[in-house]
């Protein structure tokens, strides 16, 4: 990973598109903005792992979906 | 114009041009961008996901609606932006279903619904509430 250090205000640029800007520093909190083209979508981490996590689960279902009979 | 899928689970699978989605950033932590909806049995309730590109690849999806009846999608300025789409009611929603195991232990993500409009997919974050990435579908039945 790479790593650097900022202060609030400054900024960190990916490519030539992306811009990740540390906006205000508070107590246990960083307040971050990201600027990237419309396409590119941009996830808070631990959602993007749980969803990553349910669509792999997903994707192991058998052709046969045992369905509960019906009441 | 039909299309042939090639299954791992169905074997081979004549496609309507109609049933092929193109998913433009793929679905979250999965490859590849190309799905055609594949219909499960008879009642419509599932619907499969499945990869053009992956034999083995698919997931079957639901509408929420069929379980979830107050379910709402509310997606930010910049999800609407990238999707293309302000209004999902006027798109297919779909959800995905963890269905291994007991029926009884199925669920739905209701997070990061699937929503569809024009031959594109988008898989999305929905910000109404602080939907589950696990919901059941079928409540325990009664003894």
């Amino acid at each position: 990973m790479l790593m650097m250090t900022r202060r609030a205000g400054q900024k960190i640029v990916l490519g030539d598109d992306i811009t990740i800007e540390v906006v205000e520093v508070a107590g246990n909190t960083v307040r971050i903005g990201v600027t990237a083209p419309r396409e590119v979508p941009v996830y808070r981490e631990e959602i993007w792992t749980a969803v990553r996590a349910e669509n792999e689960a997903a994707a192991a279902a058998p052709r046969d979906l045992p369905l509960p009979p019906q009441r | 114009m039909t299309q042939t899928l090639k299954s791992t689970r169905f074997g081979d699978v004549e496609l309507a041009d109609d049933a092929i989605v193109e998913f433009p950033n793929g679905l979250i932590g999965l490859r590849g961008t190309r799905y055609a909806l594949v219909p499960h049995g008879d009642d419509g309730t599932f619907v499969w996901l499945h990869s053009m590109e992956d034999p083995d690849l698919a997931l079957p999806l639901t509408r929420p609606w069929n379980f979830f009846a107050d379910y709402e999608v509310e997606l930010s300025d910049s999800e609407a932006e990238r999707i293309g789409v302000s209004d999902p009611s006027q798109a297919d929603v779909y959800v995905t279903v963890r269905a291994t195991g007991a029926a009884t232990d199925f669920t739905a993500n209701l997070r990061a619904p699937i929503v569809i409009a024009g031959g594109r997919g988008y898989q999305v974050i929905n910000d109404a509430g602080d939907p589950p990435v696990r919901a059941p579908l079928f409540a325990n039945p009664v003894g």
